[in-house]
């Protein structure tokens, strides 16, 4: 009961972000640039795993810690394909997946881009010629750009996101 | 006298269990068993409060039947694995012991081992868009590429329990998710908000692990063990190194054990910490969860100019460690891990004096003790409702007979006490690197590899809880390679934990469990 009181009484606790990598500062200037130019000042992504081993979505979530925040930039997770720019998948499309993967897809609104994330989702990665895979996610989608790593790290990420602005605006 | 050994003798006698008996090189005790003496055997370790650990299926390794069924109880200290051999078909032991349901339906899926009295017989790794009567652990399949059904028929849908009644309904969620996360379903059946059943469904990224490793060589194998579950390579690896090392009797420089021992501690503090910052995330506190994230991060950074990868991966190979760490990077380590101390003791502070955290975290998820042993629940999971369980203790492996951990264990159960239960673990895991660094010989890393023959059991303390791993090297490649992740067992108990609570709990509840999907579905 004391402490409930104390904590509703008390100033509220905040503080500044104390943490700033510059790296990641330079190449989200850039991406915010690109995301203003060509998709209206935000940029919607929706992630799919089929099949990946979870250290690639752990890199994705990273970058929405204070250390990249990459909100500040334009870019939003959304919970829905239906309000999606672009499809983020990683992992090798298992078999058990590909029916739902592909669902994804179709549910996004065109014009639609589509990354793969990690040597998995690139080419198959080990998994590639075995029976559980279909192999990379270029199998059942066109994809639009490859970032391989094992995982890529959350700054290759951004580059790839950056890569991929460049692209569209081309287009 | 070992307390499996003593049981063995319980049910079979003095004198048949002399001839049936063989230790494995890892403190494990394999007993022969006779069809007869089976369903005896298993009521009589039932009573006796052993827990089913894992159960898995082998072709070809006794002679005269066509597989092998090896059924792996655990007590306290004591490992005691029953060898069955079976011909296509099983009594099974689901009634007894609940865990062994899943562990039935993957032997099906895999050998085409049909088990009698099962109360479950749907498949479960083998989605319906795999054809009926394909077996992919079978030796004469091949791996390679199959033909799989782009559609389902709704009469061939998995069919999920249903619970009926005016005011129930549906909820599915999945496999796609609403977060960045791993796919899965989860098809709650509630009553307004309230949770009055969840069924789980796994494997949508069953990726053929334990296929893919067969014939292959133990070192090209190390590289599979990475590819488990992401965010404990390490532990998976080191369980998969730990076989091949007993099985052909490799000694493990010292030194290698300190740098191993570290990694795997760094692994877990970076597990628990991120599990935490999703927690904070999952009840809408995101300073607080920031205090986490932020520290994450710094973890990963870490590894990285440690092991050159985030994820501590291709550090740890079979006979040691690929490379030595240079003194400099371990004097930058314990640095870290002193800033990381306190800036953590900051964060844990502002996290539990706010009210708004607590009233989510009590009382919420709790997992009963009395689910730990039928459902095989271990980790921080299990430790959080007074569970034991702890491999480095029960099991200790490496150097961990040295550097014994203090056992943390709570009694609630819920998402708080799991919450507290990993903050400790985080600082016990801090003390145990500084502990570590201080001792640390000298001296080279890895020793020459000549691989033998033979098969063996090892298990790791994950970040999840215990990481079981089987592994049979013939003629110098592998025959068999078995992962069973803590998460296996652990997913089971969230559908326990759920009900009674409300759906938007749910996530944190999943969150506070930390289980892995990838480490499931294999």
């Amino acid at each position: 009961m004391v402490n409930a009181l104390t904590c509703l009484l008390k100033k509220k606790v905040t503080e500044d972000n104390p943490v700033r990598d510059e790296d990641v500062e330079a190449i989200g200037r850039e991406i915010k640039a690109a995301i203003n130019a060509v998709f209206g000042r935000s940029l919607a992504i929706r992630e799919l795993d089929t099949g990946s081993d979870n250290a690639t979505e752990i890199e994705i979530n990273n970058l929405n810690n204070p250390y990249y925040d990459v909100e500040r930039f334009g870019i939003t997770f959304v919970a829905s394909p239906r309000h999606a720019d672009i499809l983020l998948v990683t992992g090798a499309v298992t078999h058990n997946m590909a029916i739902a993967a592909k669902k994804t897809y179709d549910a996004m609104p065109s014009p639609k881009f589509v990354i793969a994330v990690g040597d998995d989702a690139c080419t198959g990665g080990i998994f590639a010629g075995t029976y559980a895979v279909l192999g990379g996610a270029d199998r059942i989608f066109p994809v639009d750009l490859k970032i391989p790593g094992n995982p890529p790290t959350p700054t290759q990420i951004l580059t790839g996101l950056l890569a991929l602005m460049h692209k569209a605006r081309k287009e | 006298m070992d307390i499996g050994i003593r049981a063995a003798q319980e049910f079979l006698g003095k004198d048949l269990l002399r001839d049936r008996i063989s230790a494995g090189s890892n403190n494990e005790h394999y007993v022969r068993i006779e069809e007869q003496e089976f369903e005896s055997a298993v009521s009589h370790l039932a009573a006796n409060k052993f827990v089913l650990i894992s159960l898995f299926c082998c072709e070809g390794f006794t002679a005269n039947t066509v597989q092998t069924l090896f059924y792996v109880f655990e007590r306290r200290t004591s490992i005691l694995i029953l060898v069955r051999g079976v011909n296509g078909c099983a009594t099974s032991i689901a009634d007894i012991y609940p865990s062994a349901s899943w562990f039935e339906r993957e032997c099906r899926d895999g050998f085409g081992v049909e088990f009698e009295g099962a109360f479950d017989t749907r498949r479960l790794f083998l989605h319906e868009t795999y054809s009926e009567g394909f077996h992919p652990l079978k030796k004469a399949f091949k791996n390679v590429p199959v033909i799989t059904k782009e559609t389902i028929n709704p009469a061939d849908e998995y069919p999920f329990r249903e619970v009926k009644g005016e005011g129930v309904y549906q909820v599915p969620v999945g496999p796609v998710h609403a977060g960045i996360i791993e796919p899965g379903h989860f098809r709650f059946s509630v009553i307004g908000e309230t949770i009055f059943n969840l069924e789980v469904r796994m494997f949508y990224k069953h990726r053929g692990i334990e296929k893919l490793a067969e014939g292959k060589s133990p070192q090209e194998c190390v590289r599979i063990a990475e590819a488990v579950s992401g965010d404990e390579s390490v532990a998976n690896v080191t369980a998969f190194c730990m076989t091949i090392e007993q099985i052909s009797q490799i000694p493990v420089p010292e030194r290698a054990w300190y740098l191993r021992t570290i990694l795997l501690e760094l692994e877990r503090i970076c597990s628990h910490i991120g599990d935490q910052a999703g927690m904070l995330v999952d009840v809408a506190f995101p300073l607080g969860a920031n205090q986490f994230s932020v520290l994450r991060e710094e973890c990963f950074r870490e590894n990285d100019r440690l092991t050159g990868s985030r994820f501590l991966r291709d550090m740890i190979c079979i006979g040691g460690m690929n490379r030595d760490i240079p003194k400099r990077s371990i004097d930058e380590l314990a640095l870290f891990v002193k800033q990381l101390r306190k800036r953590y003791r900051t964060g844990l502070k502002i996290v539990l004096s706010t009210a708004s955290v607590i009233d989510r975290f009590a009382t919420t998820g709790v997992i009963r003790p009395a689910l730990l042993r039928p459902l095989n629940i271990t980790g921080p999971s299990a430790r959080a409702s007074g569970g034991k369980v702890d491999v480095r203790l029960n099991h200790p492996y490496g150097i961990y007979n040295q550097f014994r951990p203090k056992l943390q264990r709570l009694r609630d159960g819920d998402v708080l006490s799991r919450f507290t239960i990993k903050a400790s673990e985080v600082m016990d895991s801090l003390d145990l690197i500084e502990r570590l660094i201080a001792a640390m010989p000298e001296g080279n890393v890895s020793n020459d590899v000549p691989i033998r023959d033979g098969y063996t059991l090892s298990m790791v303390e994950s970040a999840r809880g215990q990481n079981l791993c089987w592994v049979w090297i013939k003629d110098g490649v592998i025959e068999r390679y078995k992962v069973r992740t803590a998460s296996f067992g652990n997913w089971l108990a969230i559908e326990h934990a759920v009900q009674g609570n409300i759906i938007p709990d749910f996530p944190v509840i999943n969150k506070s469990m930390n289980l892995s999907y990838a480490g499931t579905d294999l």
